[in-house]
Order: C-alpha cells, then sequence, then structure tokens
C-alpha cells in the first residue's frame, strides 16, 4: 500500500528552533493524556497503551512506537504501531515533525502523519476516526506549544 | 603486606582486578601486545556497573572538550591527564570499530523527570558542544545498550581466550624488596591463592558504592543507597592503600535518586514520565525545582545539612504524584540498573502500591499521614504548587511552565534516597594510568583504570566513565606489556 497522508498541519510560532526543539518532546507526550503504561524500551523504542474511543466503544490500543529519525533542531519521525483489541484494528503509521527557522525569531513547524499500513476492514471502519485522532493531536500539540512558547 | 610466597600457585605476565569495561580494554590491550593475561573477578560474572549502566560512551568531536573538562574538573585533575584523556576518549570510537562492533550516535527523546539527555550535562560551559555520546550499534533485539555494550565487551575476551577466574576476589597485592608489584594473593573456593604478575597488576575493580563505612565517612550526603553492581565494595581502594598509594576524588560521585526495598540490595531508580510530581523533604515542604537537576549531580541537592536539626531534612525525601502520573508508565525503567535482571516493575505501578513501595492517599491529608508528615504543611505544599502550574510560574523554585501540571487527587508517595549510579574515588593515577604514591611518585609496576580512582574529580559528564575506563584501560594495558618480566 502507498502510504496515505491522514493529517498534516503547518504552523509558525515566535520562538527559537532551540526551544520548539525542547519543548516537542515533552508537548507530544503531554497532548495524549489517553497514553498510558508507556514503557521506554530504549532512547528509540517504547510500547504503551492509547485508550480511546471507537465507532462508540471505549477501547485499549497496544502502540508500539519507533523512532526512526532524530536530528535534533530539525526533525523527528516516530513510527506507531497501533493494535486494537482482538486485532479488529491494525495500523502501521508514521508521524514526524519538521522544524523549519524562518528568521525574524519564527519557526515553522510541519506535522504529518501518514499511514503505511492498514488493513482492508480498518480501512472501512476507522479511517475517518484516525484522521480525526491525528488532527486533534496536531491541533493540541500547537496549542501547547503556543501556550509555551 | 603480604609476604613474597614461596611458591606461586599460578604465573602470569599481567593480572587484571576486576571485569568490567576498564578491566576488558586493559586485558585485551595487554593480550594483544603479547602479554599472558589472568583477569581476577570477585562476582559469579562479570560486568560489574558497566553490564548495568545507561551504556553510553564518550567520543568528543573536538579538542575543545578539554576547555569543557577543565572547568568541570575545577581544577582537581592535572591538565596533562585531562589532555590524554581527550586525545583517546576521540580514537574510542577507531578501537571500537577495530574490535570488531561499531557505535551510533545517542540520541534520546528527553521526556522523563530525569531523563539521559543527548548532549552535555553542562550546556553552558564552554565547550559544550563537542560532547557527543555513542553506544554500540545495534537493535534493541539485540540488547539495550548497556547489554549490547557487555556483549562486545566480553566477547573481545572470550574470543582471545584470555582466562577470567570469576568468584575470586583479589585480597593484597604483593611487593617485594625493591617496592615492585609483583602479584596478588587472592581467594577461591575458600583457599587463598597466590598468582604471580611477572609483568604488572592492573587494578580495574571498581567502587565503593556498597561499603557502608567508607560511604559514610567520605560522601557529602548521608545515607546513600546504590544502583549498580553490589561487588563494588571499595576492595582496590583498600589493597592500593595498603601498599602506599595516595587516594584521590573520594568524596566525588555520580548520584541519582532511587527507591530501596528492604528485600532487594540495589535501589531502584526512579523516574517519571509526567509533568505531575514534586519532592518534598521530610517535613513536607519543597525544597528544588525538580525538573532542573543534572541527572548525575543529585547530592547536590539532597545534602543540604540542616545545623539546627542535626540532620539532612532531604534524605529520605517524598516524591509526591497523580493519578495521571501513576497511569503514565513505571517509575522504574528496566533499562539500567542492578535490579533490571531481578525485578519487573508493573507498567501502571499498581504492584507496587500493593507491595506498600508507593503509598497512596486521596487527599493531602489522608497522604501526609501515611507518609509521617504533618498533614497542613503537605496540604500547604501542593495547594501552593498547584497556584504556580495554573499561574504557569513557579516562584518559588522556578520550574519551568512547561514543567509545571498541577497535582489532581488521588495522590501517591513514594520515598527516595540518593542513590549512586557510582563513586568516583580510589588511587591516585597519573596520565599513564600508574598509581601514584603521596610524594607523586609510581608505584613500580601497578596500574589502574575506570572507576576506580577515575580523573572526575568535581562535575562528571555522562557517558565520560565508560569512556574513561576505555581509555584509561588502554593505556594500562600498553604500559603493563611493555614493562620488562622481573624474574
Amino acid at each position: 500500500m502507498r502510504k496515505k497522508v491522514v493529517a498534516e498541519r503547518i504552523f509558525s510560532i515566535a520562538s527559537s528552533p532551540e526551544r520548539i526543539w525542547r519543548l516537542l518532546g515533552k508537548v507530544i507526550f503531554s497532548s495524549l493524556p489517553e497514553m498510558e503504561n508507556i514503557e521506554i524500551l530504549d532512547e528509540n523504542n517504547f510500547r504503551a497503551i492509547l485508550r480511546t474511543r471507537l465507532l462508540g466503544a471505549e477501547m485499549s490500543l497496544k502502540v508500539k512506537g519507533e523512532v526512526i529519525e532524530i536530528s535534533p533542531l530539525e526533525n523527528l519521525v516516530v513510527r506507531l504501531s497501533l493494535i486494537g483489541p482482538g486485532s479488529i484494528l491494525e495500523i502501521d503509521q508514521r508521524v514526524s515533525f519538521v522544524i523549519k527557522p524562518m528568521g525574524k525569531g519564527e519557526t515553522t513547524i510541519i506535522c504529518e502523519a501518514t499511514v503505511d499500513k492498514i488493513g482492508r476492514l480498518s480501512n472501512a471502519l476507522f479511517m475517518r476516526q484516525i484522521k480525526r485522532f491525528a488532527q486533534g493531536t496536531f491541533s493540541t500539540i500547537e496549542k501547547r506549544l503556543r501556550d509555551l512558547a | 603486606m603480604a609476604a613474597i610466597p614461596e611458591k606461586w600457585d599460578l604465573e602470569y605476565d599481567v593480572i587484571v582486578v576486576g571485569w568490567g569495561a576498564a578491566g576488558t580494554a586493559a586485558a585485551v590491550t595487554a593480550h594483544d601486545l603479547g602479554a599472558k593475561v589472568l583477569i581476577l573477578e570477585k562476582m559469579a560474572q562479570g560486568g560489574g556497573n558497566t553490564r548495568v549502566c545507561g551504556g553510553n560512551i564518550i567520543i568528543p568531536k573536538g579538542k575543545e572538550f578539554l576547555e569543557y573538562l577543565d572547568i568541570l574538573s575545577f581544577k582537581t585533575t592535572e591538565p596533562e591527564i585531562l589532555e590524554v584523556f581527550v586525545e583517546e576518549a576521540m580514537k574510542n570510537g577507531d578501537w571500537i570499530r577495530e574490535m570488531g562492533a561499531d557505535v551510533q550516535v545517542f540520541r534520546p527523546l528527553e521526556v522523563a523527570y530525569p531523563t539521559m539527555i543527548a548532549g552535555a550535562g553542562f550546556p553552558h560551559v564552554r565547550g559544550a558542544e563537542t560532547v557527543v555520546k555513542y553506544n554500540i550499534k545495534g537493535t534493541l533485539e539485540e540488547g539495550k545498550p548497556s547489554e549490547r555494550l557487555w556483549k562486545f565487551l566480553s566477547g573481545l575476551i572470550s574470543k582471545r581466550g584470555i582466562q577470567v577466574l570469576t568468584c575470586t576476589p583479589a585480597r593484597e597485592l604483593i611487593r617485594n624488596d625493591q617496592g615492585e608489584i609483583i602479584g596478588v594473593k587472592a581467594e577461591r573456593e575458600g583457599k587463598v591463592i597466590w598468582v604471580k604478575a611477572r609483568q604488572a597488576v592492573i587494578l580495574t575493580c571498581g567502587g565503593y558504592e556498597n561499603d557502608p563505612w567508607l560511604k559514610w565517612d567520605y560522601l557529602p550526603v548521608k545515607p546513600v543507597m546504590f544502583l549498580g553492581n553490589p561487588g563494588n565494595t571499595g576492595d582496590g581502594i583498600r589493597m592500593a592503600q595498603k601498599i602506599g598509594a595516595e587516594l584521590w576524588h573520594m568524596t566525588r560521585l555520580s548520584c541519582l535518586i532511587g527507591f530501596k526495598a528492604p528485600e532487594y540490595e540495589a535501589a531502584f531508580w526512579i523516574a517519571f514520565l509526567n509533568e505531575g510530581f514534586i519532592f518534598v523533604d521530610k517535613y513536607g515542604r519543597r525544597f528544588v525545582n525538580e525538573a532542573g537537576i543534572e541527572i548525575h549531580e543529585y547530592y547536590r541537592e539532597l545534602s543540604h545539612f540542616d545545623i539546627e536539626k542535626m540532620e539532612f531534612p532531604r534524605v529520605p525525601l517524598w516524591a509526591i504524584f497523580d493519578e495521571q502520573t501513576r497511569r503514565k508508565g513505571p517509575l522504574s525503567r528496566g533499562t539500567s540498573g542492578y535490579n533490571r535482571d531481578l525485578y519487573n516493575w508493573s507498567i501502571d505501578n499498581a504492584a507496587e502500591i500493593k507491595k506498600g513501595w508507593i503509598l497512596p492517599g486521596n487527599t493531602p491529608g489522608e497522604l501526609a499521614a501515611r507518609i509521617g508528615v504533618d498533614s497542613q504543611v503537605l496540604e500547604a505544599t501542593i495547594t501552593r504548587y498547584n497556584q504556580f502550574c495554573r499561574a504557569g510560574k513557579d516562584e518559588d523554585f522556578g520550574r519551568p511552565k512547561e514543567d509545571l501540571r498541577a497535582l489532581e487527587p488521588p495522590f501517591y508517595a513514594i520515598q527516595l534516597w540518593p542513590a549512586l549510579i557510582n563513586t568516583q574515588g580510589g588511587p591516585r593515577r597519573d596520565k599513564e594510568s600508574r598509581v601514584l604514591d603521596p610524594e607523586g611518585k609510581p608505584i613500580p609496576r601497578l596500574y589502574a583504570a575506570g572507576e576506580l580512582g577515575s580523573i572526575w574529580g568535581y562535575l562528571y559528564q555522562g557517558a565520560c566513565n565508560i569512556g574513561e575506563a576505555l581509555v584509561f584501560g588502554r593505556i594500562a594495558g600498553r604500559n603493563a606489556a611493555a614493562e620488562k618480566c622481573w624474574d
């Protein structure tokens, strides 16, 4: 399957790339209060449980995260595998954050979430909610970065 | 000092006492230069602190690293030693590649409190930009960084067939009439064994993290627990003292915070995956920006001594946290520490609540009663902290706004102690890794490397203990192998 962009958000903040980079990791984690039981396995890998509502029901998704690219002050790319109960949902996602200094104390942040792999049933049942969740998370990240920067 | 035996039980060219990173680098180097090497290891398995540490290795990217170290050392280590360290540390990557492995840059997501950071521990200091940490290249499936490091290092020993005697603690150094160190008295299966060293002895047997008396006497905060290898009981220090070595850096330490369960010898390293926590002293008062402590320097915040009360009011301290933090993830991670292989901390901390390691309370007053502090004080502390969180400004300790989140009930508390990663002191040595006497003269045929008498005399930069162990291990091995045989 070709990768499919499910959410994108580009915004600029009056702050330095250094400050944005310092905040980014913390903000990502704190913008997902539903993500719990995080096990940091090493500097690049973590496991967690994501509690969310899908199709009107509360669900716990198993999350496996791998930082596949990390260039301080420039970009961060995380590969996420999400598995729902009874494998009702299986999805491989990639989330990237690119930081670009724009001069005059402005920094642009480009957030993108793509789906690399998703089953046909999951696609039919959950794609709309996956998009909404990713867009909502990016929106929270933007708001939190603006508050803190 | 042990007398020279009439008969030696074993004869080697070079004896290495202690088998961690420094011992391996020393043994491998001496062996590759033609020496017949024996490693004596007190514990049942090798690795010492190396096996359970963070697994990172310093490879500085420029000679400006020397400026950084000079400032950190606060003139407690001679510049010529630091110069050699910098020069050789820049070759750490080449050495590892030459030995058949490779390295990768350590770039963590810095999300925990405290966290291992990618760069310099003191980024404002000149030369800090040269700090680059690496670990042995590999995937999680190949092990955590320290597991990969130890697999690589121990593999170098087995590939060469270098003999290792485990469960064999060295007890004394043997000196001849010329003052040369010519062997080691050790203990094996309850019997004394005498091991001749035709060329030299290299001490690489770690610090004194698990020696209550040495810690009580030397360290600036009391008591202090440890996170690493329980075998580090100051043996090398005593052996070196007996033959007249000078000691240095004895009051220096690398120290985190840990929880000490009575049924475990070592403490558990504690970190929080969420902003919702504070530290309070024995009386329920905050005392620090909890998010701003350099990871290796916790003892500086905990060593405040109250002259009126004649006590360390921050030892033990209590971490107070809330439900969101409790659910966020395990307070103790399985990435490093001696207990890593002995206990799996539950991912939601529920098992530790059941065990009574973490104490719950629905209100500050209830929690205060559980931990034995004044309920009004703890309530006032939490209320004030929460006000700061809502205002986005910590007026007491300047905790940054991104690290503030108001605590919401139910609350939890865990008792914490200063917990050693390692001590830094031991026999003084020179840039050639030779152990020195109080007059600054080398004790013939005696070398030391690693955590035992390390070069860290004041502030410590993370990833440098392993980096230093490899550097001065190699130097000690090289020089030991170059000694002429005495018999």
